[in-house]
């Protein structure tokens, strides 16, 4: 048995562990997640979503035990006054409008409906939203989904907020943005926990990552290692844009840039640089020189070999 | 963090019924069954298109016409209670968080600070609604095409208002009864369908004390038509039927609405969904 995690400890996990049916979810975990902001990366099928879903209170574990800002989770609804949750799933009440959908979710925490629709006001205008808020959910963009999902996180003011994959599929402006808007949250005292399978996108909101693979804490606190390591991989990076061949064309100027190809509607490029890619192709995106960038993604096969290198270690 | 009170189980299911109605009422679902429940009311059409057409075009039943009222009750009878209810609570009840998990829009419900059994109630409350809007006009235009035919439509009035509370109250059990089905089993739907077409039937057939184990035991005393005799099964029925008191089935149904309800609460509540990846 551990020590007891400290009292100030958001997340306390004591050998957690997830199984479904013969697959291991999770394996053994114990940790603690301090206050701050938290970043959680891994690859794909690591073990992320399950985490997630066990400090979210949505699966029981198997064994151990976990506690969510000092009380157990598991059936524990009066806890999720507290929490605010963004799911990884691409999953809506499509004919909802943005406002209608975030005020009833708010309205599940027991406010008045007055009061609900003000916050959700609120929680749009901080996404960048309100402008969209009463369009119908299906005709957002996927980063406009993305933003939704936050503000229902947010809108009744948590003190944690869990984030499970929150940049996937926005454009270059929008992870900007939700990037910034994180850090602020860090900032105003919000405990914030930030999954994701790219280590740029996590180390530009936190330093305190914990590197999760095959269902173990592999390292966690402040892993410089795995930014030295990175920078030894090849980072590859989907974009969808208006104007493939442009964007290629300004590519093949950088020296970071190892290789492109085309895909669709997409441009994929090997970088050995990811950190100054993501930084000039966001300013790309936002003087709009070359048509608009839609969606950026990134395999997690980037993380896979330095996992591999790590668990090797 | 805004508001700690956390809200009552009533209270937080009536948001979720919000939230929920109009999802069920633009389903495929809905619009599904809609069609399933407009089937009476085109067949109740043809028949008063003919008669008015052609007098002797009447149903008749052993050489007999069949008068507006007498055809009414039986349409209640054999496409209402015997099918349309029982289709609507299987399809609807075991689905109700069934959907949200295959929709994946549960997470959304079950990371709030209300109980889980809420998010059931809630959603069985809006199933309530959503049955009752599409059923209870279809029978209100079977009975004005068809009743006209013989009788009067101020005659029967009451009897139409004794079908309609019925059939509510057979959506209200049938559906409590296959929520439970929804949040306990597997393939619920498989099971739904073969309680409803299978078990019901059959045990109603026979004398004992197993039709106690059915809704629609309960449901036939509440019907204010007699029993049609339009096959053999409906003979057979019919020989041994015994019909408990109305008060009797009242409370057999309301009962078993509680009780079925209370069970689908607490399993929802003890039950881990996961999402497919």
């Amino acid at each position: 048995m551990n020590a007891p995690a400290p009292p100030s400890a958001v997340v306390a996990a004591d050998h957690l562990s997830k199984w479904y049916g013969q697959v291991i979810g999770l394996n053994d975990v114990t940790l603690t997640v301090p206050p701050g902001i938290t970043g959680l990366l891994g690859p794909n099928g690591a073990g992320k979503s399950t985490f997630m879903k066990l400090i979210t209170g949505q699966l029981k574990p198997s064994k151990g035990e976990v506690r969510v800002l000092g009380e157990p989770i598991w059936r524990n609804p009066a806890l999720y006054f507290r929490i605010g949750f963004c799911p990884e799933q691409d999953a809506f009440y499509e004919r909802m409008t943005g406002l209608e959908w975030v005020t009833a979710l708010v309205g599940l925490n027991g406010v008045g409906e007055t009061q609900a629709a003000t916050m959700a006001h609120r929680a749009l205008e901080t996404v960048d939203l309100l402008e969209a808020k009463d369009k119908k959910i299906g005709a957002y963009s996927k980063g406009m989904r993305q933003r939704v999902k936050l503000a229902q996180a947010l809108a009744h003011d948590p003190d944690l907020m869990i984030l499970d994959e929150p940049l996937a599929g926005m454009d270059p402006i929008g992870r900007r943005k939700t990037i910034r808007l994180i850090k602020e949250w860090g900032r105003a005292g919000r405990s914030i926990i930030v999954s994701s399978h790219i280590l740029h996108e996590i180390e530009s909101m936190t330093s305190n990552i914990l590197l999760i693979n095959q269902g173990r804490i592999l390292a966690e606190g402040n892993v410089h290692q795995i930014r030295d390591l990175i920078d030894e991989h090849p980072h590859t990076v989907y974009i969808k844009a208006d104007e493939t061949r442009a964007l290629a064309r300004e590519f093949l100027s950088y020296d970071d840039v190892l290789s492109l190809r085309f895909e669709d509607q997409a441009v994929v490029v090997e970088t050995g640089k990811p950190d100054v890619f993501y930084a000039r192709l966001t300013a790309l995106a936002a003087s709009g020189d070359h048509g608009s960038i839609h969606e950026v993604t990134s395999p997690d096969d980037n993380l896979q070999a330095v996992f591999k290198y790590l668990v090797k270690q | 963090m805004t508001g700690t009170q956390r809200p009552t189980v009533f209270r937080s299911a009536l948001r979720v019924f919000d939230l929920s109605l109009g999802q069920m009422l633009w389903s495929r679902r809905s619009v599904f069954l809609g069609l399933l429940v407009g089937g009476p009311v085109l067949l109740a059409f043809a028949i008063r298109a003919a008669v008015a057409l052609e007098p002797r075009a009447l149903p008749r039943v052993n050489g007999a016409a069949v008068s507006g009222g007498a055809l009414f009750g039986m349409i209640i009878w054999l496409l209402y209670i015997r099918f349309i209810v029982p289709v609507l609570g299987v399809f609807y009840g075991t689905a109700l968080i069934a959907d949200e998990v295959d929709d994946k829009t549960i997470t959304y419900l079950f990371t709030r600070p209300i109980p889980r059994s809420a998010v059931l109630l809630g959603k069985y409350l809006a199933y309530l609604v959503c049955t009752v809007l599409l059923v209870l006009p279809s029978v209100m235009l079977v009975y004005f095409f068809v009743v006209p035919l013989t009788g009067s439509i101020g005659d029967s009035f009451p009897s139409l208002l004794e079908d309609l509370a019925m059939l509510a109250v057979g959506l209200a059990a049938y559906g409590a009864v296959f929520a439970l089905v929804g949040a306990r089993l597997k393939r619920p739907l498989v099971i739904g369908l073969v309680y409803a077409f299978g078990w019901e039937p059959a045990v109603l057939l026979f004398p004992g004390y197993l039709k106690r184990l059915t809704v629609g035991y309960y449901l036939q005393a509440l019907v204010p038509h007699a029993m049609p005799n339009d096959s053999a099964v409906s003979i057979l029925m019919q020989a041994f039927r015994e019909v408990p008191s109305l008060l009797a089935s009242l409370t057999a149904l309301a009962v078993i609405t509680a009780v079925t309800l209370w069970q689908a609460g607490e399993a929802v509540e003890r039950r881990e969904y996961v999402l497919e990846q």
